[in-house]
């Protein structure tokens, strides 16, 4: 029994002297890692490619920007409800991944760059269910996802309209909204238009209602303290849409439905 | 919001939490016998058989199984997805736990010695009556504290059924986390799952208690 305390009491010392080492690993001299934090589940902006690694159009840009600037690039796909909590715990460097830009966020002393998307909110319904305009919704049940721009919205600047409805089912992601709508649990879904655009698209039991509501930008957002980090990457964006390389990210197919809503493109 | 408008707001989704609990429980518990039954069958056939689904079950996560009864209908043979939540995630609750339930069952009654089931068989007892009223008694006792700590950990599980949106507790506490952009509803679930489980301890020792006659 002494001799097996004696050999836990040295296991654990070898632990301790370890441990210290890691602490010791010295970084100078090295790539700087720049981590980016996605919602992996957000085409056509982030998300997990044919071939199994993360891409999309906020991907692509940051790799851009990351060879540009000679850092090596990293991505942590973050839990979208609590992507701030997650960047604050120096998880990732920054959200970079079609992620709306909130009042509260700068309230909460959050660096966010400029935007750099316009996006809008829309209603996806069956196309055969004669619903046509957000009112006709009165009493139905809308589908939303948690801790999108669209929740939000519901719960703020549309809570007059929130309140006709019949009630929302909140769903951790917009994969599950979509088959509740098609599965008929629910009559419509509530979600950013470049979604609604890619999911529609191809399928004829479903179409998108023609009203925009809620217009929105998004952002990259940063740690409160990273304000130079934030200017280096936007400085990098503005040289990679002066060299069109951002334009030529931007031409490829998947995005098509997206690039009509980039500002850096289209306003001059 | 108020801590207190956040806690009155979470409590209306601890019923939904209650709901998932209580059900499962009333249904896995005898589901689980019937599974340890089959699975002890001298049908080499339905021994196999059951083997095999607890091994799936037991093998595969529980929020895996959630999507799998709320949203496989729907995908393999495009029926309609249920709106009220609560029936698919007591269904995938149940058979998940009942196969959890079933192998503690089958190792308590693997522990009582044969010599006791050869002692009835003289006293004249059929086998049914052996099971009942000799072998099932000593094994409910045996098996007490695994089962609480099967129930102890449902508790907490019910916290995945948000990943087929139903808006139970920790659901409702997300989403205020998320528009408050404060941590505190975490907090405060926390401290829920932490008295909900120091009731259900309390209840468990005192059932185990009463249990607790010659010894």
């Amino acid at each position: 029994m002494k001799k097996m305390r004696k050999l836990f009491c040295l296991l654990l010392a070898l632990c301790m002297v370890f441990a210290l080492c890691a602490c010791g690993r010295s970084t100078a001299g090295e790539k700087k890692t720049f981590i980016m934090g996605i919602d992996p589940e957000y085409p056509p902006f982030s998300y997990l490619g044919d071939d199994g690694s993360y891409t999309g159009f906020d991907v692509e840009v940051c790799r851009a920007v990351c060879d540009s600037l000679g850092w090596e690039l990293q991505i942590f796909p973050v839990n979208w409800e609590e992507k701030l909590i997650q960047l604050d715990a120096n998880e990732c460097d920054c959200v970079w991944s079609g992620m709306t830009i909130l009042d509260t966020m700068k309230d909460a002393g959050y660096v966010i760059s400029a935007p750099y998307y316009d996006n809008s909110q829309v209603l996806v319904v069956k196309a055969d269910s004669g619903l046509d305009s957000s009112s006709d919704l009165a009493g139905k049940i809308v589908a939303v996802q948690l801790g999108t721009s669209g929740e939000a919205l519901l719960n703020d600047d549309l809570a007059d309209l929130a309140s006709t409805f019949g009630s929302i089912l909140t769903c951790d992601s917009f994969l599950k909204c979509f088959t509740e709508l098609e599965g008929g649990a629910v009559d419509a879904v509530f979600v950013d238009l470049p979604v609604a655009a890619s999911y529609v698209s191809g399928k004829d039991s479903l179409k998108i209602i023609n009203e925009s509501l809620g217009a929105e930008q998004y952002g990259i957002a940063f740690r409160s303290s990273d304000a130079e980090l934030c200017a280096q990457v936007e400085a990098a964006v503005a040289k990679l849409v002066a060299d069109g390389t951002y334009a030529k990210i931007a031409s490829k197919s998947e995005y098509a439905e997206i690039v009509n809503n980039l500002l850096f493109l289209n306003n001059g | 919001m108020s801590l207190l408008t956040m806690i009155l707001k979470m409590s209306e989704g601890l019923g939904k939490t209650c709901a998932i609990f209580f059900l499962t429980l009333l249904f896995s518990l005898p589901l689980g016998m019937l599974v340890a039954l089959a699975r002890m069958s001298r049908s080499r056939v339905l021994s196999a058989v059951t083997r095999f689904f607890i091994t799936v079950l037991r093998g595969t996560p529980l929020m895996l199984q959630l999507l799998a009864v709320t949203y496989g209908p729907y995908y393999l043979f495009g029926a309609a997805v249920s709106r009220n939540k609560l029936i698919p995630v007591v269904v995938a609750f149940s058979i998940n736990y009942a196969a959890y339930f079933a192998e503690i069952y089958r190792g308590g009654i693997e522990s009582i010695p044969v010599g006791q089931y050869e002692a009835a068989q003289v006293l004249g007892y059929t086998r049914f009556q052996t099971f009942v009223r000799i072998i099932l008694p000593q094994v409910i006792k045996r098996i007490m504290p695994s089962i609480t700590n099967e129930v102890v950990t449902l508790v907490k599980d019910t916290s995945m059924a948000f990943t087929v949106s139903y808006q139970e507790m920790f659901t409702i506490g997300k989403q205020i986390a998320n528009s408050q952009t404060s941590f505190m509803p975490f907090v405060v679930a926390g401290v829920f799952y932490y008295v909900f489980n120091a009731l259900v301890d309390a209840a468990m020792g005192r059932i185990e208690k009463r249990l607790d006659y010659y010894k």
